[in-house]
């Protein structure tokens, strides 16, 4: 017992924790925009799994990992403005599109993986470098804990931190909130709430673009499977509810998701994998009950709410 | 989406339909495929001979029942989302019941898989129908989320405790004596009796959403909950209850799926088919008729593409790029064609407003 | 004072299917209040909307100082000088008081950031120089509703309006907060020259504020006349086409037993604060009470709570049956009918047909549902197109998708659905809210026909007439309490506002006296 417990709390499952929040915390921060401009944007799975296909693609294109983000940030630009084209300007249902960018992007990857390397997956492209960074290795424990991680890891942290900033603490971040609060507010103080919505947009599809990316070029070293973005789409999305869309708590939503995920990893070895796999989305539930449960209490006894119109 | 099924419905979906396929095309082509001959291998697998046939029913029968699943629920407002693994547990839960019970008659057996796949199915959709209708918890998270759990489970229970004997299949169940299987209908494919039940659980759901007072009840359930609770209706129940029959439903494809296709549990049970049967149902815009007419279309795109995958070297998945492609256009069909008309408003109302002449 | 400050010139606006504004041309004046009445979708608040710019009219032209207006957009009106307060509050819920007032033109540091100590600054000094005094910091889903309206008007001075559009300004405020209202217009016009255009139904406060006043009649301009030479019968008239003559409602048959009894009860809102507190009531047979509150008193959580859609604590008994606690359906069992006060909400389902939403409720019955539970679809037809004939709703018959109905024939929807399960008692709010004046008539003639019947009625409106002139009996309530009660005749409609602001509205009624 006390050998599992020391194979989960070491310095191991930790660094792990920070690799698989990852992709999970960049969606849910691409995820928390759309949330804030007022679409439920259940669509991030698909983004996630074009993104990891499209930045093997690139890399594996150019033989380059840099070109391979260079073309998510492209991609990312392009499903965002598709994605705004049919929620936002066509007002189409944000669920159906959300459901059907999911599956056409399961579609679109597995057909084209098939097509360019003739096999369901492709690996051994080039990957995004992991940093050691050296005054970090100095620090006991914490260098061990922060050190050595892909560029994206990174990158999160930074993008977190200016996410935050942006939402909260600028004008534009103030009216992406009053886009989805209030749009008429913001409309008659004469900006137009749509473009607010169609920024979010796009900002979410770079976001999950670089999430699928950090998941096929850094966490996988260049590696893409059939379906790899593996549900990671709703676990942001829940997240971005359990952070109520702020970004940076939306990145400490994700920081348990990841750590969930490193246990798992950690029991496979008393447990089966199979098994281990579930503590993820069991968390993710137990997560969105928590978050309702805790919201209700917040205002109790209001009388009963009825349930919402779908 | 519109509500109403009538030609206008007919049009925008003959054209979406066209229009996908012109964009397969392109993908095709420039994936270096040739269209022409792609779209005819994919005709042909779904058409050439009996055996192809037979599985086109039987996908139909297989998309069909998980879309009328899901109409059950969106018609009272509540999105299973979770038929998958509603149907993985129903199917390996059936399938171990035959296991288990091997050598006992076929009317014992046959009854008990079935009411067993029915539970697991039903109990399994009952989670998140409670949590959304006493705790407000979106179904449509918990659902996904239930069924990578239940295919993990699923996947643990193939490899380890019920997995079979021979070491050649790394993940299935042992497989059911023949006598338990539902009869072949089509030598060689996977159409079986199986389809018989499924008819009659189509017409039965069809009937009860489209012909009875408590299909209505549910229909304004769906559209206003608020409205349907103060008629007196007790929405709660309404909910939960359609929501475990959609589960149970997808339970009972499972089980058909194993006792009528694969005789045994393994992962070709369902490849997101249930996926593929809400596509179809939100394509249907959850009317029960035109999910059962679209399933059959659908499951002929379908088999076709696997056998152009197989004839013609082209991977089948081009297939969920033009189901979707029509559902992008289906649900901006609506606003497509509000943008064209206001943007012809403005410009006769520019028109009028630069003193031109007040027609329009 | 007699130049034109804004002209429309012949403005047409079109919807599919509706003219809004019809060839409507009116100049307003430089530093004068122009008070624009008319029924609900007489097309004022569409006039107003395109000289904010939020529509583009189909045909005409506006000018503002003599310059014809070429885009119309909010942000366009804005740089002209042009300020809105609509109707439903253009303020972000989450927001404090200084982010709504300088939203689109906020200070900022360093080039990017929001400076919010800045916001705060010039909220305070702009709320000092005009005496409109808030909290920049507090955020306005926890201010009163007079306050955001403040804001609101605050924050149009922020942007530099010269021309300030109210909509339906005092819908929503206390008599004394109205009259506090009007002190600023009077002040901001004398003071600062601005001009005021308020949109109104309220014919006495158009007496009150305005130097000229605009009538609009099914999207057309049917009058401007100086204030001082009309009054208010004038302007009714004038509103609706024709002389108003409100016959005199036949009232037959004596009160019974009681039907409705409420013991001390208690609800909250939807934010968990006492709505309803400790309140006890009783309506007998053939007798209507009156329930006169400005809106936000608790009137609609004590019906919600009585029908069953909310909880509370206390006793409801309906027909000597003990409904505490019980579900909407077992409620109706006992014997009520219930027409909700926000009918899109509650009272239809939009997307169904008028014949599904005039069947709810009756779908079980054994004349509509046979073996199997197959629908009889032909009673059913017969039942719903009798229900449409005999209320006298217009459209395009049974099958008509109820979403698409007007107002007026919706509510005769609701009305005929809940009248037709012939209840012992029958819960009514707002029965005319947003509904033209010949439907008005004919509901009130139907409310009284089921009072003579000797049902037991609870009614309660915004509308003080209507109050008035149905009920036999009218409570006031105030913050969740009765503050008066009065048989039909003992109290003017002046008199009983005393009671509909509680304590505060008879302590200064008192201080008066005194002075």
């Amino acid at each position: 017992m006390s050998d599992i417990l020391k194979s989960i709390f070491s310095v191991g499952t930790f660094h792990q924790m920070l690799r698989s929040a990852t992709p999970v915390a960049l969606a849910a921060m691409g995820g928390s925009l759309t949330e804030h401009a007022g679409i439920m944007n259940i669509g991030m799975d698909g983004m996630i799994l074009m993104g990891a296909f499209f930045a093997v693609w690139g890399s594996f294109l150019f033989q380059s990992a840099a070109a391979g983000i260079l073309v998510i940030l492209l991609m990312g630009v392009i499903v965002g403005l598709f994605f705004a084209l049919l929620v936002v300007k066509f007002e189409s249902d944000e669920f159906i599109i959300g459901c059907a960018l999911n599956t056409f992007a399961l579609g679109l990857t597995s057909y084209l993986s098939r097509s360019i390397f003739g096999a369901a997956g492709t690996k051994g492209n080039p990957a995004l470098p992991s940093l050691h960074i050296p005054f970090l290795s100095k620090i006991p424990l914490l260098g061990a804990l922060l050190n050595d991680h892909s560029l994206l890891v990174y990158v999160t942290w930074i993008l977190a931190v200016l996410l935050w900033l942006f939402v909260y603490k600028t004008p534009y971040g103030f009216w992406l909130r009053a886009s989805g609060e209030k749009p008429d507010t913001l409309r008659t103080a004469g900006i137009s709430p749509v473009k607010m919505k169609w920024l979010a947009s796009v900002l979410c599809g770079v976001f999950c673009g670089l999430a699928g990316a950090h998941l096929s070029l850094g966490q996988l070293s260049g590696t893409f499977a059939e379906n790899m973005s593996n549900s990671r789409g709703y676990i942001a999305f829940a997240c971005v509810i359990f952070a109520a869309a702020d970004p940076a708590k939306a990145y400490l939503a994700a920081l348990m998701f990841g750590f969930f995920d490193a246990i798992g990893l950690r029991l496979q070895d008393y447990i089966s994998s199979d098994l281990t796999n579930t503590i993820p989305y069991l968390i993710t539930i137990v997560m969105m009950v928590y978050v309702v449960v805790h919201s209700q209490r917040k205002k109790k006894a209001a009388g009963k709410p009825l349930p919402a119109k779908l | 989406m519109k509500k109403k099924l009538d030609l206008s419905y007919l049009a925008s979906l003959g054209i979406s339909v066209v229009l996908a396929f012109l964009i397969g095309a392109l993908i095709l082509a420039v994936s270096g495929h040739h269209p022409g001959h792609a779209y005819a291998a994919m005709f042909n697998g779904a058409f050439k001979g009996m055996r192809h046939l037979g599985d086109v029913l039987e996908y139909a029968m297989v998309l069909c029942i998980c879309g009328l699943a899901c109409d059950l629920g969106s018609r009272v407002g509540i999105f299973n989302v979770g038929g998958e693994g509603q149907l993985l547990l129903g199917a390996i839960a059936a399938c171990q019941i035959g296991v288990w019970l091997d050598g006992a008659s076929p009317w014992l057996v046959f009854p008990l898989a079935a009411l067993t796949a029915i539970a697991v199915g039903g109990l399994y959709a009952l989670i998140p129908g409670v949590l959304k209708v006493k705790l407000k918890v979106d179904e449509v998270i918990t659902t996904i989320m239930l069924n990578t759990i239940a295919a993990s489970i699923c996947q643990f229970l193939a490899k380890g405790p019920w997995k079979n004997a021979n070491k050649n299949i790394v993940a299935g169940t042992q497989q059911l004596s023949a006598r338990y299987w539902f009869g072949g209908l089509v030598r060689g494919s996977n159409l079986s009796t199986a389809i018989f039940f499924a008819a009659i659980m189509a017409l039965l759901v069809w009937y009860v959403m489209q012909k009875t007072s408590r299909g209505f009840e549910m229909k304004i359930t769906g559209q206003n909950p608020r409205f349907a609770r103060f008629s007196g209706l007790k929405t709660d129940q309404i909910v939960i209850l359609c929501m475990t029959i959609s589960g149970a439903m997808c339970g009972l494809v499972g089980m058909f799926r194993v006792y009528g296709a694969e005789h045994l549990f393994k992962s070709s049970i369902s490849n997101d088919y249930y996926f593929e049967g809400l596509m179809v149902a939100m394509i249907a815009q959850y009317q029960p008729v035109a999910t059962i007419l679209l399933s059959l279309f659908f499951a002929v795109l379908k088999i076709g593409a696997q056998g152009m995958e197989l004839s013609a070297g082209v991977p089948n998945q081009i297939y969920l790029i033009i189901q979707t492609v029509i559902i992008f256009f289906m649900a901006a069909e609506r606003g497509i064609f509000r943008s064209i008309q206001a943007r012809r408003a403005a410009k006769a109302a520019k028109a009028r407003l630069e003193g031109g002449s007040s027609h329009v | 004072m007699d130049q034109s400050l804004i002209e429309f010139e012949h403005i047409t606006m079109e919807f599919p299917g509706v003219v809004a504004n019809d060839d409507v041309s009116l100049s307003i004046r430089q530093g004068e209040v122009f008070a624009l009445v008319g029924e609900n979708g007489a097309g004022k608040s569409t006039l107003m909307n395109i000289l904010y710019g939020i529509q583009t009219p189909t045909g005409g032209k506006v000018r503002i100082r003599g310059k014809e207006v070429e885009t119309f957009s909010p942000k366009n009106a804005i740089e002209l000088g042009v300020g809105m307060v609509h109707q439903h509050f253009m303020l972000v819920p989450s927001f404090t008081v200084a982010q709504n007032i300088v939203m689109s033109k906020e200070p900022r540091k360093y080039g990017v950031f929001f400076d919010n100590a800045e916001a705060v600054r010039r909220t305070r000094a702009l709320s000092e120089e005009y005496g409109l005094s808030v909290d920049p910091t507090a955020q306005v889903k926890q201010i009163s509703v007079g306050l955001q309206q403040r804001v609101e008007i605050l924050k149009t001075l922020y942007r530099g309006a010269e021309i300030l559009i109210l909509d339906e300004p005092t819908a929503v405020l206390t008599p004394q907060e109205t009259e506090e209202l009007f002190e600023v217009i009077r002040r901001v016009v004398r003071e600062k020259n601005m001009t005021v255009i308020i949109i109104t139904h309220k014919l006495y406060e158009v007496m009150a504020i305005s130097d000229r006043v605009g009538v609009m009649r099914k999207g057309k301009l049917v009058g401007v006349c100086n204030t001082a030479d009309v009054d208010e019968k004038i302007l009714s008239s004038m509103m609706v086409g024709r002389p108003v003559l409100y016959e005199n409602l036949e009232k037959t048959g004596q009160p019974g037993d009681p039907a409705i009894l409420v013991s001390h009860l208690s609800a909250k809102d939807e934010r968990g604060l006492p709505a309803v507190r400790d309140l006890s009531l009783s309506v007998r047979r053939g007798e209507i009470l009156g329930i006169a509150a400005i809106e936000g008193n608790g009137q609609s959580e004590l019906i919600e709570a009585i029908t069953g859609m909310r909880s509370y604590e206390g006793r409801v008994v309906i027909c000597d049956r003990d409904v505490t606690g019980q579900d909407p359906g077992s409620i109706r069992a006992a014997g009520l009918a219930h027409v909700p006060e926000d009918r899109l909400a509650t009272g239809v389902s939009k997307d169904a047909t008028a014949a599904e939403n005039l069947l709810v409720g009756k779908q079980r019955q054994p004349r509509f549902s046979g073996a199997m539970w197959l629908q009889k679809t032909a009673a059913i037809r017969a039942y719903t197109s009798g229900l449409y004939e005999d209320f006298d709703i217009r459209g395009a018959g049974p099958e008509a998708i109820v979403g698409e109905m007007s107002g007026g024939n919706m509510q005769k929807v609701v009305i005929a659905r809940e009248f037709s399960f012939d209840a012992p008692v029958l819960i009514i709010a707002q029965p005319t809210r947003g509904v033209d004046v010949g439907a008005i008539e004919f509901i009130h003639t139907r409310i009284l026909e089921k009072r003579n019947q000797g049902a037991a009625i609870l009614l309660c409106s915004a509308d003080l007439d209507e109050v008035f002139r149905l009920s036999d009996r009218i409570i006031t309530l105030y913050e969740g309490r009765i503050t008066g009660s009065f048989r039909a005749g003992e109290i003017t409609k002046e008199e009983i506002g005393y009671y509909m602001t509680g304590d505060r509205g008879r302590e200064e009624a008192a201080d008066e006296k005194e002075a």
